[in-house]
């Protein structure tokens, strides 16, 4: 069976638009994520983290190596692959309601069939009561669940986020991977979840991919072994197992970084 | 406010010692608009006006914007127009009159052209400022939903760019409603600007000022009736302004 993505000798260069220098991001960079994977990816800043989602997207266009999702070159942006960006991109002329049913409207799909999926994806990220409210009178939490809801409800079979909940408290980031977590294993997708928290990493993949620093290739991917099912807080926190291998992800990043940087 | 400025008015009215064509009581210019209003001139007058005014707003609307937002969309084509939109926005269509008095004649058609260009460059010009000011994120997050051009440019560009636009019409409207007096007034053909110059020849002045106040109220009469119930609806219940 083929990898749902697969990634070959991946390069990215591009010049810095402030300082005109040349920069390479990506060098090299291989890796295969099968159908149905929850991988994380961790590096220090400037690794190319956000390159490499980019260019998984079809935002951007590598300069080198070849991106294959179900074996089929990437060469653009396709509503295969949903994006949940680290800003907030909702848009604020539209409602809630109308966010989250606009990758359905894209696609044409029918007035009644997105009523009832914008029903089912406002209780699944718990935002009844607020269908008709715009995206400026929500807390910052609820406009990434707002953002979440839209990419799942365009029902992508791969979904990429780009530290999505780096923006809300910590708080809220808790109750937000736990959703998350629960969303995962609810509908099978795989996904590709960029971050620079090491503890959010862990706790959300089934894989976490740690990158070298620039120009960025993969450096190692540590397997996560605690089932899906034992994934909340308290639970989690709890289990040697997370922090051993929290740890062992953390003392990687920090080769990258030299110790110069709390990767954490 | 209005009442002592009124009442301070209608004092140095009294008790200066002026002739009342040099500063005539607030009563004359009641007068003068009581009288006006019954002989039917200053209805006239106002309609014309608010008739080439109005003309003129759905022109900015109808050319001004799709122009501005196609400008805007790519940015080496902005960046190319923008200093020949700007150029264009500071000479004013008042500028212009001599040389439109030559090209169009002391007519109808020298007003329309010169209220109409007067509000088309300052809407054309920050419906682009718009496009270009809304986030790249968004176009971005609509592209990875499988929008298409025509997708993004409606349900993106246009509504990010719409308080810029609406921006571009006020600025418009009103740089446009100075050049309409202002081509009034020269060519002559009706409207309030030509009735101020005209009582200015017979030493009307209640007339004059009469006009003025006129053409002030009725400014203020199109931004709260036209321009603000279009942002209260769209871009502040967007959370895009602060009110």
């Amino acid at each position: 069976m083929t990898a749902k993505i697969a990634l070959r000798g991946l390069g990215h260069e591009y010049v810095n638009p402030f300082t005109r220098e040349r920069v390479l991001a990506l060098d090299g960079l291989d890796l295969e994520v099968p159908a149905g994977e929850f991988l994380t990816m961790v590096g220090p800043s400037g690794c190319g983290k956000s390159t490499l989602l980019g260019i998984l997207a079809g935002l951007v266009t590598p300069t080198r190596g070849t991106v294959l999702v179900d074996g089929r070159p990437v060469t653009g942006p396709g509503r295969d692959r949903g994006v949940v960006f680290q800003e907030f991109a909702v848009l604020p002329w539209r409602t809630v309601e109308r966010n989250i049913a606009h990758g359905l409207e894209i696609q044409g799909v029918a007035r009644a069939e997105r009523a009832a999926a914008v029903r089912r994806f406002v209780e699944l990220i718990g935002l009844q009561g607020f269908e008709q409210k715009y995206p400026h009178e929500l807390s910052g939490g609820m406009r990434q669940r707002v953002a979440v809801a839209r990419t799942l409800a365009a029902n992508p079979e791969v979904m990429l986020m780009d530290e999505p909940f780096a923006a809300v408290d910590a708080q809220t980031r808790i109750t937000l991977q736990e959703e998350l977590n629960a969303i995962a294993q609810a509908t099978g997708k795989t996904i590709v979840f960029v971050t620079h928290n090491v503890e959010e990493a862990v706790f959300l993949g089934d894989r976490c991919c740690v990158l070298s620093r620039r120009p960025g290739r993969v450096k190692t991917l540590v397997p996560v072994t605690i089932p899906r099912a034992r994934r909340t807080w308290k639970l989690f926190t709890s289990d040697p197992a997370f922090s051993a291998t929290k740890d062992q992800v953390l003392r990687l990043v920090r080769e990258e970084v030299g110790g110069e940087e709390d990767a954490r | 406010m209005l009442a002592a400025g009124t009442g301070a008015w209608a004092l140095a009215a009294a008790t200066l010692p002026l002739p009342d064509y040099y500063l005539p009581p607030p009563t004359a210019v009641l007068d003068a608009l009581a009288d006006l209003t019954v002989k039917g001139i200053l209805p006239t007058y106002v309609l014309e006006s608010l008739r080439r005014i109005l003309l003129a707003a759905v022109f900015g609307v109808v050319v001004g914007v799709p122009v501005g937002l196609a400008l805007g969309v790519s940015r080496r084509v902005a960046d190319f127009f923008h200093p020949i939109l700007n150029f264009f926005q500071s000479v004013s269509g008042i500028a212009w009159l001599p040389l439109m008095l030559v090209w169009f004649g002391f007519g109808e058609r020298t007003i329309l052209v010169a209220v109409n260009y007067t509000v088309l460059f300052p809407v054309i010009f920050n419906a682009l400022l718009g496009v270009r000011s809304v986030p790249r994120i968004y176009v971005s997050a609509m592209r990875t939903m499988g929008a298409g051009r025509w997708r993004i440019v409606v349900d993106v560009l246009l509504p990010g760019a719409l308080p810029s636009i609406a921006t571009g019409l006020r600025l418009g409207l009103a740089y446009g409603w100075r050049a309409l007096i202002a081509a009034e007034m020269l060519v002559g053909a009706h409207g309030l600007g030509f009735m101020i110059f005209n009582a200015q020849n017979f030493h009307l002045t209640a007339r004059i000022m009469l006009g003025m106040g006129i053409i002030g109220v009725l400014w203020l009469i199109l931004d709260y009736f036209l321009l603000r119930p279009v942002e209260e609806a769209t871009i502040a219940r967007w959370g895009l302004v602060q009110r």
